[in-house]
Order: C-alpha cells, then structure tokens, then sequence
C-alpha cells in the first residue's frame, strides 16, 4: 500500500527538526511543526504529535535544550533551541544525507539511462 | 558517554514521573490551543477548529505513552509494573503465596545450607595465593594415611632437579610446647622449615619470617606465634617482634606474627611455628633417626599433578634402593592437590549431601511449579482476556515470569533465614574432623549462591506455566478441559516420586549402614567405664623417672577410690588407632621363620597394668592375663591378640609358652596368654592384630601421656571429680581430659552418623514435599472431573469404582516414577560405596523398604482427595457450570 503522501523516514524527522532550529533559532513544538508543514509545501504532512518524542530523543541526545518561555501571544510554551552538538550533529547527518541523496541520485539516473 | 546521558535522562525520567506528566500535559495542550486558534484563524468555527486540530495532531494518548516510553527505560518501568501486579496478585491469594514461599524456603533453605558447608570443602579457594598450585607429595605405604617424605630422601630431592617452584615441608605431629612465663600455658608448635611461609605464599603479619640461618640445627631459638595467640596472650602487642619470650624454658626470640586468616596446610591448629632446624643427614643406615617429613610444594607454572608425579618418579625409584628389598612393592609414590590432601575422605560425603540438598529443591521447585500451574489454569480467562485486548505473548510470559521470580526471590529470603538455622543445627550436631566446618557461614558467597539459587528456581518453576497459550476460545465461556492440560503436571510428580525414592533408598543405605557400626561388636565392654587422659608437661617432667614417679602416685592414689571395680592405666586406648607399632616382619619367633614378604603391615602394641583387661571386660583366651608380679623388671611376658596369634601361629600351634621378640629390643619376652581380638583400627575395619607388654615399675618405655581406665559402679560425675581431685592433689597443673567410654566408642560413628541423619533429614523433607506433590496434583484432577464423576455416579457408579477410576489415574504416574526412582537409586548407590559398612550398595531390601515408604506416602496423600471423589453430590456436579 502506497503512502498518500510523503511518510516521515525514522531519523529524517530527527534532521528536519534539527534543521529547522537551525534557521529559525528557537521555536516551539507548535512553530516547528508548522514549519515544517511551510516549508515542505503539505507535502510532508506528519502527524504533529510524533514530534514530542522525537523532541524528547534529541534532549535527551544533548542536541537540543528546552525551556519554558511566552508565546508571540502570551501563552505559556516550552521553546527548543539547538545546543553545540546538537549543531555538530546537524552538520554530520546533513553530510551524510547529501552523500545518500547524490548515490541515489546516481543509481536512479543510471537505471533511467538503462 | 552518549548512552550515559540518556540513561541518565530516562533515569530521572523515572524518578520524576508526575512533574514530567505535567509538563508534557501543558506543552501538547499549547500546541493544540495554537492550532485551533489557527484553524479559527482560517475561518472554521470553533468547534470544527478543535476537531481539525486534534486531526492533525493525532492520538493524543498514543503521543503520551509514546512520550512515557521513550522518557523512562521501558524495560524498568515494565518491571515495576509486573512488580506491583505481582504482588498484588500474591497478596489476593495469601494461602497459596505461603504455601509456595514455606516450600521454596525449605528447598533453597537446605541448598544453602549445605553449600555453606561443603563450598569450603570442595569448591571455595584455599587461602593461598594461587593455591591451585600447592601439592603435597612423598610415599605412601599401607600404615599411614597421608604421604610422608623421609629425611634422607628429602635432602637429596631438594638437590635435584624437580617439576616444582619451590618445596618445603614441616615435622608432623609438632610438639607440644609450654609458654613457660607468668601463667604456663601448653601450646601446640609446629616445626617448619624457613621456606614454608615463602612456599605459601604468605608474609607474616607483623615482624619477619625466620632466616635459613635461623633455621639450622644449634641455632638461636626463634618463633612466630599466631594471630590468635598475640591477640589472646600478647593483648595485640605491636612491638612483640624482637622480644623473647620463654618456651618451654628456654628464651626464644620472636620474630613475626602470623596473619589472622594464616592456617597450617593440615589444617592444625598450631599456635607457634619454630625453626624445623633439619640438620640434612642423609645417613640411611637402619641405626640412623631419620625424620619423617610431610613435604609440599609450589608446581612449576604450566606443570600439572599428573606431569609432576611423572616428573618425580625416577627420584623416587633412586630412593627406593635404599628401602629394604621386601618392603619395596608397598611403597608408591604421590602427588596430590593440596586440596586433597586437607578433605580426605570429606569429598563424597560433600557431594552426597550437595546432591540430596538439590534433590530436595528440585522437588520443591516442583511442587510451586505444579501450584503455579494450577493456579494458571483458574487464570486461563483472565489470560485470554488480555490476549484479546491486545497483550503480546511476550508481555503475557514476562508477567509470569516477574511473577515466580518474585516467589523464587522471596522463598529466597526466607530460605537464608532457614539456612541460618540449619547450619546452627549442623554445627551443633557435628562431630570432630569435618574439614573447615568452624569457618562456615552465611557469607556473601553464600548468599549469592542463594540469590543465584533463587533465580534458577524462581525461573525453572515458573516457565511451565508461563509457556502455556492462552486459548481465546475461553472468551466464548466454555469451559474446555483438554485432557492433555494435567499431563504436565503428572509428570512433574512422576519427577517426584523418583527424586524422593532415590533419596530415599539412599539415606535406608546410610541409616543401615550407620546401625551395623553402632552394634559392631567392639571385643570389649564398654559399659561404666570412664578415662581420663593425661598429659604430662615435658618441662615438668623431663625423665622418664619424675613421670614414672607420677604415675605410681597417682595409681597408689586412686586404688583406693570407693566403688572402684577395677582400674588400669594404658598408654593408648582402643577403639581409635593412634597405639606404638612395629612392623610384622621385625617380630621374631624361634623356630618360625621371620615374615619376609614385605612389612607384613604395622602390628600395634600398648603398654598395658594388669587391670586392663578386667576394667574393658577383655577376655583372655588362652593362658592368663597380666598379673602385679609381671611389673617387676625381671618378667618379660607379653600377650597376644587373637587375631596376631592366629597370624603367628597359624597352624592352630599353641602360643602360650613360646618366646617372642620384637623390633630392635634385644630380649626375649614369653607369651603368657592370648587376649580377645578388640576394635583398634577404628569401628568400620576389622581388628587389626596387635599385641601387650606389661606397664612396668622401672623407667623403660615411660611416657608423658597415659591413660587411666577405671569401671565402676558409681555415677561417672563422682568419678570424674574423684579423679580429678585424686590427680589435682599430685600436681595440680597436669591437664585432665576425662570421657565416659561409651562416649569415647560413640565419636567415632560420628562421622557417618552426621552423614546419615543429614541424608535421612532431608529424604524425609523430600518425601514429605513429594506427598504434599501428589496431594495437589490428586485434588486439581479430582477438581476437574467432578462434572465426570458426578455424571458416573448419577448412571450408577459406585463409591468404590469412583476411588478406582482416580487410584487407576494415580497409579500410573507413580508406578512410572517408582521405576525411575528404583533405576536412578540403582545407578546412584554405587557413589555412596565408599561410606557404607556392611550394607551392599545395591540392597533389595532396602530399596523395596523405601518403595513401600513411598508408596504408602503417595497412596495416603492421594486417599484425601480421592474420598472427596467419592462424596460427589451428582446433582451438585451436574448444575456445576
């Protein structure tokens, strides 16, 4: 059964998540899925409560730190920010997935010249 | 350290539960808040708003529980859980946690026990560094138990080229030794060489161990004195080393203090060790002293026991030139473990007891895992319904699991306690010569054995019931009894009857056993006899004239004791060993030729007053007994055994009358008389032949420790103190140890005795679970026929066909576990051998006395329920579902 849409890969919701606090800087788990949602067009639409476990994994990691801050409209909500290694990490699995992606993209583009 | 930190991070995950929960609560209720303000936002109605938020957000819960999991360690969190279910599942059936927890107590109870003693025997390490690699080596020949090394032989192997790192070796016997300052008081030496600490592997305590030069013959005295002795005499004086203390009236310089856990490799009990000072003669003439050594050694790394011995054999054939042609082909050499060498003849006791304990805790095991499975089938519903609410079989057997490791775990605790009271009773019931059993305790090592125990068990008895399959068939509230569901449990109980048999036929054999030795004729009566032993101080009484001086006291004193029948004075008792001997081939008879074909073995002798064959009830056979005269210097009369006469004399020619010479003394005795053959070799071995010469009013032959043998009518309390005074009156620092024979007689069956009721103890526990086995299992099935049975009754069965039809059940898997057993003790008999007097191993009788115990024990725990069966209401049992 194919997906309808774009189904999340264990451990790219790690690299979206790490990426995205990486441009935005610090966010909620709200901003986040809601860039999420921006930036990949509704593409990829995750169910946006997996992401507190996957929030959880990376804290618990040392990638990303949490602290209760206010929202832009006053509401109390936990805000996740990238730490150091967290950073790192964000440049080794970026590394890693562009390596991925260009093998792919080399084996797709040889069957399709097959 | 990545793992660290989450561990870390779940841990305190954990710990703070609640705060978490609502914190992560706050934060998903912001984010569907903002998603619904959002939705507003777009134009829905707030209602639909909420909706589509909680769409797109997903399963609330289900992010939860995910949160949970992945904040805690799933695994602990999972535990405390089947903990807490556990418990309270044991709780809502407090008769079965008992009965469960009471029989696993019993089980690990004894297991652990029993390992407490008997890991010092076998298993646990001996306090030596490496002391895998100590042995004891040197001949062996038929008179002595333990390898010995002759003086001469020694000096010429230290020399040569040997398999091991080092040797060394100590005097046997030690000495007595007097610490002659304020308050004498008589120690036990040993004299060892200055290579024994070294050799060990041990440094002293304190101070330093002595020199080679200290350890000459000439040199000036230097001691170490224990742990205990410093602490007890020295008051733990930690400038002792380098004073000098008085022994035996000589000053002697202290050189070190041994450490607390130090023992002496035979395990003595020897509060000082003195230079051996061997003076490395290797005159072999007959004239010569030569020492007699027990020699121990270091192997060489990478040398085993077996490689050493080899190694050693050509030396030891060298050595053999030098023994007297005849006596060669009694003499072998050894090389055993020092282990060996310290439990004897402890290692299949040990075992036997181990493997009786483990019997016991398999059956108990058993009988959980058969009230456990009992009790699964009540739950059988319950199973199913989790099941279908979606519990894997995994979870399902975990829970189970959690569960009869929590039993096995608190059995456990009780069971420490239960064994902390059984190694009290064996130690108290303990006779003398058990290796190490002074140093058992509950310790760590024990009690992870325990904890180990437990596990094991916990796990064993509970898979059976864990592994079943819940069927969801029992959703639809049928009640299906699949025969196949108590075959389980009856072969468990076939286990039991086996296991019980087996332990049963086995303790008949030692109890058996143990009574033939405790009426073996001892050719002696032993009845209103007392001794007393004493012990004369060798500072005190340096010649043989002072000791002689003594002795004629103190028997002129107690002659005129009230109520005495007759008193003599021995140098050596019977039953036990321990007499002067000489070899059979040193004694001569004129007109017979001298036994040559070897030493002919050791022929005991005592010196003996002519009341003592009269106080031990001795016949005399032949001739007649020792009369006062034969005291005097000019008599020269000996008496034989029977059984040396027999061996002498084997012709049936008369003995009395003939002369009689023995080892190196030069006169010529006559044989006066020929006295009833009496147990000397111990009770177990026949009486070995041994021969009386007459306690004399001169100073040849005196001693410093003899025997007083009295029989008499009166109370032994009065005795004891009569003597006690008589003997205080001469001198009162001579130590005293006064026995009532039979008491005497009694020790020596301790050994076996111990090994017999233990064995007995825990075959009765045995059987005792195995009945309570059958019991339950006879009741679960009757249980589970009674719609069966009510049914028969109501077409007309009666009571007795009812009884039938359950017996008919019960006797199959009893007949199948009496065979077992029967077979099993067969095979098993064989290693209890070595302990049994007069009993086959394989006795009919015996092991059909045990089947009948057994059968009658499974016949009466299955009658109770069974007369249930037949009590049937049929009405009751047909409205029964």
């Amino acid at each position: 059964m194919a997906p309808p849409r774009g189904e999340v890969l264990q451990g790219t919701l790690d690299l979206i998540v790490l990426q995205t606090l990486e441009v935005m800087g610090p966010l909620h788990g709200y901003g986040i899925a809601q860039r999420v949602r921006q930036v990949s067009d509704d593409l990829l639409k995750l169910n946006q409560g997996t992401l507190y476990p996957a929030l959880l994994r990376l804290e618990q990691r040392g990638w990303i730190s949490s602290k209760w801050g206010a929202s832009e409209n006053n509401r109390k909500a936990k805000y996740y920010s990238l730490t150091r290694a967290g950073r790192k990490q964000l440049l080794r699995e970026t590394e890693s997935w562009e390596r991925m992606t260009a093998l792919m993209a080399r084996l797709l583009g040889g069957t399709e010249g097959a | 350290m990545g793992w660290l930190r989450i561990f870390g991070a779940r841990w305190r995950g954990l710990l703070s539960k609640r705060q978490l929960d609502q914190d992560l609560d706050a934060e998903l209720r912001a984010h569907l808040e903002m998603l619904t303000e959002e939705n507003i936002r777009r134009g829905m109605s707030p209602v639909e708003a909420r909706y589509a938020a909680r769409r797109e957000f997903g399963g609330v819960e289900q992010t939860k529980e995910l949160h949970r999991q992945q904040r805690s360690i799933a695994l602990l969190d999972a535990l405390v859980e089947d903990l807490r279910f556990a418990l309270r599942g044991l709780g809502k059936r407090p008769a079965f946690a008992l009965v469960a927890i009471l029989t696993l107590a019993l089980g690990i109870g004894s297991t652990t026990a029993v390992f407490s003693v008997v890991d010092r025997i076998l298993f646990r390490s001996l306090p030596y560094p490496r002391d895998d690699r100590l042995v004891s080596f040197g001949d062996t020949a038929p008179f002595e138990a333990n390898e010995f090394v002759l003086g001469p032989d020694y000096v010429d192997w230290k020399k040569a080229e040997t398999p091991f790192e080092s040797v060394t070796s100590f005097v046997p016997g030690g000495a007595d030794c007097d610490l002659t300052e304020q308050n004498p008081v008589r120690l036990k030496c040993a004299l060892v060489e200055s290579t024994f600490l070294p050799t060990f592997g041990i440094e002293p305590f304190l101070g330093r161990n002595f020199t080679s030069e200290e350890d000459r013959p000439n040199a000036t005295r230097v001691a170490l004195i224990s742990y205990g002795l410093w602490r007890s005499r020295f008051a733990s004086d930690g400038h002792l080393p380098g004073r000098t203390i008085s022994l035996d009236g000589r000053p002697t310089l202290v050189v070190g203090v041994l450490p607390a856990q130090f023992e002496m490799p035979n395990l003595g009990h020897d509060d000082i060790l003195v230079p051996a000072a061997l003076d490395g003669s290797t005159d072999r003439r007959p004239t010569a002293r030569q020492t007699i050594l027990r020699v121990f050694a270091r192997l060489k790394p990478g040398i085993s026991i077996q490689q050493a011995a080899a190694a050693m054999q050509p030396l030891f054939e060298q050595s053999l030139n030098y023994v007297p042609p005849q006596f060669r082909h009694e003499v072998s050499f050894r090389v055993r473990s020092l282990r060996d060498r310290q439990i004897q003849d402890a290692r299949v006791a040990s075992w036997v007891l181990l493997g009786a304990v483990l019997a016991v805790l398999l059956v108990a095991c058993t009988n959980v895992a058969n009230l456990l499975l009992a009790r699964a089938t009540g739950r059988m519903r319950e199973l199913a319904v989790r099941t279908a609410l979606g519990a894997s079989r995994g979870r399902l057997v975990r829970q189970a699991l959690t569960e009869s490791l929590l039993l096995g775990v608190l059995g456990g605790l009780a069971g420490c306690w239960f064994a902390q009271l059984l190694l009290r009773l064996f130690v108290s019931i303990a006779p003398d010569g058990i290796p190490r059993l002074e140093q058992a305790s509950i310790d760590v090592r024990v009690l992870l054995f325990a904890l180990a125990v437990s596990i094991c068990s916990g796990i064993l008895f509970g898979l059976a019931a864990a592994l079943r399959r819940p069927a969801p068939e029992l959703l639809t509230g049928k009640e299906n009894q699949p025969t196949a569901r108590g075959l389980l449990r009856q072969v468990l109980v076939t286990v039991q009857i086996a296991v019980s048999l087996m332990l049963l036929a086995g303790a008949g054999l030692l109890l058996r056993s143990l009574w033939k030795l405790q009426t073996v004729a001892l050719g002696m009566d032993t009845k209103s006899v007392i001794t007393a032993a004493i012990d004369l101080a060798a500072y005190r009484y340096p010649d043989s004239a002072k000791q002689l001086a003594f002795f004629n006291q103190l028997e002129a004193r107690l002659k005129h004791m009230p109520g005495v029948t007759s008193l003599a004075l021995s140098d050596t008792l019977p039953p036990s060993g321990g007499m002067q001997a000489t070899f059979l081939s040193s004694i001569e008879i004129p007109g017979h030729p001298k036994f040559s074909a070897g030493t002919g073995g050791m022929i005991g002798y005592r010196y003996v007053t002519p009341g003592y064959f009269p106080a031990l009830g001795i016949p005399i056979q032949r001739g007649r007994g020792f009369a006062e005269e034969d005291r005097s210097p000019r008599e020269r009369p000996v008496i034989l055994s029977a059984a040396l006469a027999k061996r002498l004399f084997p012709g049936g020619e008369e003995p009395v009358g003939k002369s009689f010479r023995f080892g190196s003394q030069n006169d010529w005795r006559t044989i006066v008389g020929v006295a009833g053959d009496v147990k000397n070799n111990g009770l177990a071995a026949p009486a070995d032949p041994e021969f009386y010469v007459p306690w004399k009013n001169e100073t040849e032959g005196y001693f410093r420790s003899a025997h007083v043998i009295v029989q008499s009518a009166i109370h032994p309390q009065g005795v004891a103190e009569w003597i006690r005074g008589e003997t205080a009156a001469i001198d009162p620092t001579v130590p005293l140890t006064i026995e009532v024979m039979t008491t005497r007689v009694g020790k020596l069956t301790g050994r076996p005795r111990f090994t017999a009721v233990l064995l007995a103890l825990f075959a009765g526990l045995d059987v005792l679970l195995a009945g309570i086995g059958i019991y339950g299992v006879v009741a679960f099935l009757v249980t589970q026929q009674t719609r069966e049975i009510g049914i028969r009754i109501a077409l007309g069965a009666t009571p007795r066909s009812v009884l039938g039809m359950v017996f008919r059940n019960m006797a199959r898997w009893t007949a199948a576990g009496a065979a077992f057993g029967i077979l099993g003790a067969w095979l098993c008999s064989r290693f209890l051998e070595s302990l049994l007097f007069e009993v086959r191993a394989h006795d009919p009788f015996l092991l059909g006395s045990a089947l009948l115990v057994l059968l009658a024990v499974a016949f009466l725990a299955g009658w109770i329920p069974a007369r249930r069966a037949m009590q049937v209401d049929p009405m009751m049992a047909l409205r029964y579902e």
